[in-house]
């Protein structure tokens, strides 16, 4: 909001410059953003907050200046001067209208706005358009009350009906625009049909012309829901609604009328005609009790000030307190609140007028008294832990939104337990997007980092490795229930294994990158107990795609992007990705880590290769070894795999290792081969599967 | 005795004689593989002439042939051509094997400036970074870290905080409703409600999030960020301690020097509010930086961070706490502000692009 400087000083008669009025506005909360001239005036953009309409005109701003200087405001007449017109208006609707007064001006010369005018209005960002709309513009910035003029004689039978609007009445407003009301709507009327949506906007054809002679001068009051609710409902929002809506001061409608009625004799000619005053609804001012306002100054902000000093700021800003001597036995103050303030109501309002008049600067700094030992959120430090190894495997962290496009709905497997398939509606759907299409509230992470992963490919990126931990949200059962909210992981790798530095990378990362990204990444947070099994995933390309389980509950998957999928992304590359349930993954309970002696007699290792199908995994043969349970066989680790040369299509030769060791003696080699070749052939039984030599 | 000195000096003559290819060698030119072929003919030399089954041993043996008195002298002899033998042999092999390991140590030298062997690491999301140092500032000053729901109900992003229905805040548009009429909270404020709650008073805690605005992304909006938002309540607590508070964690952020300033200001779940700024961390609230208007302030010397204030005794009653017992204070802002902030990001949707080449600048 623009305020003149100049104009500020035809209010109160401040010694401060421009700085220093800027400085002491913005230390009492009307934050003054910046100071520009104009002409030869300053004027001031300030930040206003919504809690302080009355400071939406100079009179508002004057009044905080002149708090701490002992200032008068130049207010100018509240006196009802000219004649009664019991006729002139009548109130239907008293509810929407509290206040009404109506100033005929007879005879006006609508023409140009003489210099001074155009200047002061120009300064404030307004634009002049003739003398009688001007002089309504500039009462509005000077003294906070917006107003409307009407050519009378384009009102049938010269006179103002106020009243709700009538289902299916319409109104061109001065935009030029046909609106439709309805009976929730506040119309100025004349005999016939609305002239005007009360407090919002006039009519075109009652409006002042270059041809209008006779002018009547609305200045009223409006209930502030309703002047809301029709400007949400008409999309239509004035600086009229505005003010209007925040609240305007009920007492100020005359003096207001008396400034516009002067000035419009000064400046357009007319003489003063009838005026009319409808008040049919009035309110008590609003009271604030304070048993001792000093006292609570100090108990919330740790100011000491003295009760007659709490008295004079209030006093200063127009909350006066009420002669306690005229109420017997009262041990309370108590303070009325002005009529053009709408934000006083308990004692810590009053606090806060004191406050910043006495100023926050004089707050002292001290720390509360020490209360107990802090505390991170249960799982933040394997979350960090987690965070810290992933990005120390090359992966950087990604935070993508939490909407997402509908369209991923059938194309990504959640993780396990979050989608409720029972229900009709799974998923959280937002009543709006502003990012196109984004009114799915993700129930995965995977289409935000496969969009993360087709922006860095777009910037000739090839070697890419992300990761997020974010919540992820499903329907949930039960009449009323709130959405359910997941923590989860989720990763997705494409391109090579790359350097710090190098130009290239060392080999293309695999479905054993990710793999073990998410292994590392468990144990990183103290879960071990992880098992991979071969699954069908709906995104994941199957033959490379896998459950995640930890002590044997599903918490998610791992594999890679299924061919339709990198197709749609434009993936030129395997991409794998990986997301798991954080939130349930860290809720299971971890057993104590317990030690184990170590043995002080060497171990002995022999490797075997194996010929297997695709039929028998790696797991498979582990397995095995370990159900002959062999007390010696301490081991089995994996060597590696080899396909091609000297097998058949379709076959490979597994190679494992087994370790032998006994914690009570040095094992002799024969009693290894023993086991050995027992394991080995019984594993070949078993599975069904030879081995090589 | 003649015609064995004869014998020993046609020895002599005969390992001159294979020898003399290496007698006239310069060390100084040979290449490593020509120093490494003389070395290795040096040895089969050495092995030749000197050692037990050499000539010059053999000829050791015909001393049994000399006269006792004669002895002596061809002994001495034979000593002297055969030292001669090995003294050169050993002085090729030496001047070989030092040239060899000079061009060995020229050839294996390495480019030490070619990169290290080392793995690429990733990099923490600049908001983790931020969110984990302000986090560690205030556990160490006894707060809990708390976090809840991020679809809430009305109730706990308005009525307990403080925003009827009808409130200009509550109707301003800006709050994102499901189908089902839940609200993506709009501040962290509902984790200071729900943890009050749970927690009961007095308490401490810091409550970081995303929430949820509907803004058209722009380069200062996005429709989701993250707030942190601390809360204290407490017997006793005035805006004293809001100011010390802010003020040591601002100084614990950006050094001791760093100063806060309070103004007042508007916020329905607090009174007296008051928005807080600090000294600028690369100006030191001088406004200048480097003689030119400084960047993070535009010139001001000040920071506006945040909100805060004392909590509105009708939040604390929504929590079941006594106001006219307790009182206390609460601050929040944004995380990607205070971000762009410190780190001069112009675009802030840069935060949740996900490009590498802006994650990879933070550590
Ligand atoms: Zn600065």
């Amino acid at each position: 909001m623009d305020i003149s400087y100049n104009w500020l000083r035809d209010l109160v008669e401040t010694d401060l410059t421009a700085d220093e009025v800027a400085a002491e506005l913005t230390r009492v909360g009307l934050a003054v953003e910046g100071i520009h001239a104009h002409g030869c005036d300053l004027v001031f953009d300030i930040d206003l907050t919504s809690n302080r309409p009355d400071c939406l005109s100079h009179l508002g701003v004057a009044r905080e200046i002149a708090v701490n200087q002992d200032l008068e405001i130049a207010t100018g007449s509240s006196d009802a001067v000219a004649d009664a017109a019991p006729n002139l208006v009548s109130i239907v609707h008293p509810e929407l209208c509290y206040r009404f007064t109506a100033r005929i001006i007879r005879n006006v010369k609508i023409g140009p706005s003489p210099q001074w005018l155009v200047d002061r209005l120009e300064a404030i960002g307004e634009r002049s358009i003739n003398n009688v709309a001007d002089i309504t513009n500039y009462v509005m910035h000077e003294l906070g009350q917006p107003m409307h003029s009407f050519d009378l004689d384009k009102l049938t039978d010269n006179r103002i009906v106020v009243r709700r609007a009538k289902a299916g009445e319409t109104i061109q407003t001065l935009d030029d625009v046909e609106r439709k009301l309805d009976e929730s709507m506040l119309v100025i009327c004349d005999a016939e049909k609305p002239a005007a949506i009360g407090g919002i906007m006039g009519g075109l054809d009652s409006s002042i012309t270059e041809s209008t002679v006779n002018v009547l001068l609305e200045v009223a009051y409006f209930d502030r829901a309703n002047i809301r609710s029709t400007s949400r409902k008409l999309n239509l929002a004035t600086e009229a609604s505005y003010r209007f809506e925040r609240g305007v001061d009920i007492e100020n409608l005359i003096r207001a009328s008396n400034r516009a009625a002067k000035l419009t004799q000064e400046l357009a000619g007319g003489t003063l005609g009838e005026f009319i005053n409808v008040y049919p609804t009035k309110s008590t001012p609003k009271t604030v009790e304070s048993p001792d306002i000093s006292a609570a100054v100090q108990r919330l902000t740790g100011l000491t000030i003295e009760t007659n000093e709490c008295v004079r700021i209030l006093s200063a800003l127009g909350i006066m307190p009420v002669d306690r001597s005229q109420i017997p036995n009262l041990r309370s103050q108590i303070f009325v609140s002005p009529s053009w303030r709408h934000d006083i109501a308990i004692e810590e309002d009053l606090v806060e007028e004191i406050a910043r008049h006495a100023g926050y600067e004089n707050i002292a700094a001290e720390l509360p008294p020490v209360f107990g030992a802090g505390e991170y959120q249960p799982n933040e430090p394997r979350e960090k832990r987690l965070r810290r190894v992933l990005a120390d495997m090359g992966f950087d962290e990604a935070l993508s939104y939490s909407f997402i496009d509908t369209r991923h709905d059938e194309i990504f497997e959640t993780v396990p337990n979050l989608v409720d398939s029972d229900l009709t509606e799974q998923f959280i759907t937002l009543q709006d997007a502003v990012i196109d299409g984004a009114v799915r509230m993700r129930p995965s992470i995977l289409p935000g980092l496969l969009d993360a992963v087709r922006l860095n490919l777009n910037h000739q990126r090839r070697d890419i490795k992300l990761f997020e931990l974010g919540k992820v949200f499903a329907a949930a059962a039960g009449e009323d229930s709130p959405p359910k909210e997941q923590k989860l992981l989720a990763i997705a790798l494409i391109g090579g294994e790359i350097r710090q530095n190098k130009a290239i990378s060392e080999r293309d990362l695999d479905f054993y990158d990710a793999k073990g990204s998410i292994e590392a990444a468990l144990a990183a947070v103290s879960v071990d107990n992880v098992s991979f099994i071969p699954a069908v995933v709906r995104h994941l390309r199957q033959g490379q795609a896998a459950r995640i389980q930890v002590d044997g509950r599903d918490v998610g998957s791992v594999g890679r992007l299924n061919d339709d999928l990198a197709t749609t992304y434009k993936f030129r590359q395997s991409i794998f990705v990986a997301e798991i349930d954080l939130q349930t993954v860290l809720s299971i309970e971890q057993a104590p880590l317990a030690y184990r002696p170590l043995s002080i007699y060497p171990g002995i290792v022999r490797d075997i290769s194996f010929v297997v199908g695709r039929n028998v995994s790696f797991d498979d043969i582990r397995d095995s070894v370990a159900e002959m349970n062999f007390a010696l066989c301490r081991s089995t680790t994996y060597v590696d795999i080899y396909e091609g040369k000297g097998l058949a299509e379709g076959e490979r030769s597994l190679t494992i290792r087994l370790e032998y060791r006994s914690d009570e003696r040095t094992l002799v080699e024969q009693e290894v081969e023993d086991v050995h070749s027992q394991i080995v052939v019984g594993v070949g039984k078993k599975l069904g599967i030879s081995y090589r030599v | 005795m003649s015609e064995e000195r004869n014998s020993v000096e046609a020895i002599k003559v005969a390992f001159e004689t294979e020898f003399a290819k290496f007698s006239g060698i310069d060390l100084e030119a040979a290449s490593l593989n020509e120093a490494e072929l003389l070395l290795h003919e040096i040895s089969e030399l050495k092995i030749l002439h000197t050692g037990k089954k050499s000539p010059i041993a053999g000829a050791m043996k015909l001393i049994g042939r000399i006269p006792p008195e004669e002895r002596g002298s061809f002994g001495q002899f034979v000593q002297v051509v055969e030292r001669g033998i090995v003294e050169a042999i050993g002085a090729v092999e030496n001047g070989l094997r030092s040239r060899i390991s000079l061009l060995k140590i020229e050839l294996e030298s390495l480019d030490v400036t070619i990169p290290g062997r080392r793995p690429r690491t990733g990099h923490l999301h600049p908001i983790t970074i931020l969110r984990q140092k302000i986090e560690d500032i205030f556990v160490s000053m006894g707060y809990a870290i708390e976090d809840d729901r991020e679809i809430e109900t009305d109730y706990y992003n308005f009525d307990a905080l403080n925003i009827p229905e009808g409130h200009p805040a509550r109707e301003s548009q800006d709050t994102f409703y499901t189908t089902e009429g839940f609200a993506l909270r709009s501040q962290t404020s509902t984790v200071q409600i729900r943890a009050m709650e749970r927690r009961g008073v007095p308490l401490r805690i810091l409550a970081p999030g995303r929430v949820f605005r509907r803004d058209t992304p722009d380069m200062t909006h996005t429709p989701m960020f993250h707030q942190l938002e601390g809360l204290c309540v407490d017997k006793g607590i005035t805006m004293a301690h809001l100011k010390g508070t802010v003020t040591e964690w601002l100084k614990r952020m950006y050094g001791p020097d760093t100063v806060t300033r309070f103004r007042p200001s508007y916020f329905p779940f607090t009174e007296p509010s008051a928005e807080f700024d600090f000294s600028c961390f690369k100006c030191a609230g001088s406004g200048v930086f480097q003689g030119e208007r400084c960047r993070p302030c535009k010139g001001s010397g000040w920071i506006e961070l945040g909100g805060s204030g004392m909590v509105h005794p009708n939040v604390l009653r929504a929590c079941g706490v006594d106001p006219t017992i307790y009182s206390g204070f609460a601050f929040g802002f944004g995380l990607e502000r205070m971000t762009a902030l410190m780190y001069s990001i112009d675009d802030i949707r840069h935060m949740f692009e996900n490009d590498v080449r802006f994650l990879e600048q933070f550590s």
